[in-house]
């Protein structure tokens, strides 16, 4: 470290250009995780809300809960653990607002989503006529007491509460009635979209069904996979960036330094002191550089529209972090084998 | 007993047509309290001579031994130990590091050997001597090659080595400093009772030498003193 922390100082400018570089590259990689994570979450938000481990849906409906229809007798004998659920997309509309596509999703008052369901003001829904909306709509001008047309239809909802992370596909949910979604719905015969469980070992028995773990489920939410697919690979890319730009800055500054090893090596300083000077140079580097990083992602998210669909999870960036800390020591160990491999006798007679 | 002996050392660079014997059964012995001056012109194999005497060259033929012990003997980690402890080498390529100050430069030494190093008022006389002790401050860059030369003596000089292996150490000095150098080297013989070895073409140092040898075409001879 002395030899590092030395090299550091007396060259500011080198190891700022770095650090500077690394510290781009982080905040990249931090806000790319922020989004990831952020969209991961407004996906599938209202689902985790829940806490179920098991979603039955319609055998033919392709894992997809907004194509699934229950019937009556598809729902029949659920115990305290299982919610029914009916889920339709919807346009919700209001004078002097913009429109707004959601998900209304129409709950049973009897069952666990609806007695669980956690508000940040109002009340539940009581009536036919009113519904718990996610907070999406209160940063949208939506007030308790607001009403809300649905599409084309006359019939205006009153919002009697909000809730927060009642987000699914991307779309903010509006929490009704198990009936009104019916209505709604306008479908002859389907009351439900799905029936979730708390209970792992759940199976619905009534024919026509299927049910599949919740992971399943929110795999098959659309783009959600593909989605978290691109972002892993760009984080996995700017991974690798920096390892090659670590790796190709130190193997230039530990070349240049060649020569003044071999005196070293001559004198008797041993290899090892030298290979922990490349090794502490490339993680302070990095640690500057990533700290500088982690203080811009907070100021980002700090001065965030709350709109801009963003999350920071601790322990995910300090994952993303450590992973830039490998790429550092990967990075220095092609540098480290030219330290291992000076010989002194090259320096030897000018 | 020596401080280290060189017996029958030839050695060979290259193969075929590309092949030079740079040094011919090559013996030579270092005695402590002595300051043996070898004298050569430019490529009679002063240099190669200088590396297989501090280990640093394994020699195509031939044994080196020191303390009683041959460097083939000892593993290179031992080798290392004792460049570190025993060796203060002069190199003719002095390239201190460029981002350590002057001060740093012995505060490395500090880091890597705990003890034996020169104390702070034996290292100041040494700089004094050397007029540099006011550029403790200094980065390399901002010396010229004199005062570099100057600070490369007084690192090797730090870990207090019982063999002083120096190569060319005046080459970048006026005749007032060659004199103020010899005589520092001369007074480390003779009143630290060190084995130091010169090797130089700088006929300026032949006034400080208790043994004189000559080196040429790679045959050393020694030359009454
Ligand atoms: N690694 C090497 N490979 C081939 N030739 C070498 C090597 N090192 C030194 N020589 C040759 O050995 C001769 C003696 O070199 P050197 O010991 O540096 O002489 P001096 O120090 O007296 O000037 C020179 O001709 C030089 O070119
Ligand atoms: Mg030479």
């Amino acid at each position: 470290m002395f030899l590092a922390l030395k090299e550091i100082k007396k060259e500011k400018l080198r190891s700022g250009l770095i650090i500077a570089m690394i510290a781009l590259i982080g905040y990249l990689i931090f806000i790319l995780t922020g989004l990831a994570l952020g969209l991961a979450h407004e996906n599938t938000d209202a689902i985790n809300s829940w806490h179920v481990q098991r979603i039955t849906l319609n055998a033919t409906a392709n894992t997809d809960m907004r194509q699934s229809t229950l019937t009556s007798a598809q729902i029949a004998d659920l115990t305290s653990k299982e919610a029914a659920l009916n889920e339709v997309s919807v346009v919700a509309k209001a004078s002097g607002k913009k429109q707004q596509s959601a998900v209304f999703i129409g709950i049973r008052k009897g069952e666990f989503i609806y007695q669980n369901l956690k508000l940040t003001s109002g009340r539940r829904a009581q009536a036919a006529h009113e519904v718990v909306a996610d907070m999406a709509f209160q940063q949208g001008g939506y007030k308790l007491g607001s009403t809300v047309k649905l599409g084309s239809a006359k019939q205006a909802y009153t919002i009697v509460g909000f809730t927060d992370h009642a987000k699914l596909n991307i779309a903010p949910v509006l929490y009704g009635q198990f009936a009104t979604a019916q209505q709604i719905r306008g479908a002859v015969g389907t009351v439900a979209s799905a029936v979730v469980s708390k209970r792992a070992g759940y199976t619905n028995p009534a024919s026509g069904t299927k049910t599949y773990d919740t992971q399943q489920v929110i795999e098959k939410l659309p783009g959600y996979s593909a989605q978290n697919l691109t972002f892993g690979m760009m984080i996995g890319f700017l991974m690798v960036i920096s390892l090659v730009i670590i790796a190709v800055f130190l193997y230039i500054l530990t070349m240049q330094k060649l020569p003044n090893y071999a005196v070293l090596r001559a004198q008797g300083i041993p290899s090892g002191v030298l290979v922990r000077a490349t090794i502490g140079q490339s993680l302070l580097l990095v640690v500057a550089g990533l700290v500088i990083a982690a203080l811009f992602t907070i100021g980002t998210a700090a001065i965030l529209p709350a709109a801009v669909p963003m999350a920071f999870d601790l322990p995910l960036l300090t994952a993303v972090a450590a992973g830039l800390l490998v790429m550092a020591l990967l990075g220095s160990l092609i540098p480290v084998r030219a330290v291992l491999h000076v010989d002194p006798v090259s320096v030897i007679g000018g | 007993m020596s401080a280290f002996e060189i017996e029958h050392v030839n050695q060979v660079f290259g193969t075929g047509t590309a092949r030079v014997q740079v040094l011919h059964d090559v013996n030579f012995a270092a005695e402590p309290g002595t300051l043996s001056l070898i004298m050569g012109p430019s490529g009679s194999g002063k240099s190669t001579f200088l590396t297989i005497a501090g280990g640093l060259l394994t020699p195509t033929s031939g044994t080196v031994t020191v303390g009683g012990k041959s460097y083939a003997q000892r593993t290179a980690k031992q080798r290392d130990a004792l460049r570190l402890d025993a060796i203060g080498f002069v190199l003719q390529a002095y390239h201190l590091l460029p981002y350590l100050t002057v001060a740093d430069q012995f505060k490395l030494v500090d880091r890597v050997k705990r003890g034996g190093n020169l104390p702070p008022e034996t290292l100041h006389e040494v700089l004094t001597q050397l007029g540099i002790a006011d550029l403790l401050d200094k980065y390399p860059a901002e010396l010229s090659g004199g005062q570099q030369q100057r600070v490369a003596i007084a690192r090797a000089l730090y870990p207090d080595p019982t063999i002083i292996l120096a190569d060319e150490p005046t080459a970048a000095l006026d005749s007032d400093r060659v004199k103020i150098v010899g005589q520092l080297f001369k007074d480390l013989a003779t009143t630290h009772d060190k084995a130091v070895v010169i090797v130089t073409h700088d006929a300026r140092l032949t006034a400080f030498a208790d043994e004189l040898y000559r080196m040429e075409d790679g045959v050393l001879t020694k030359q009454s003193a």
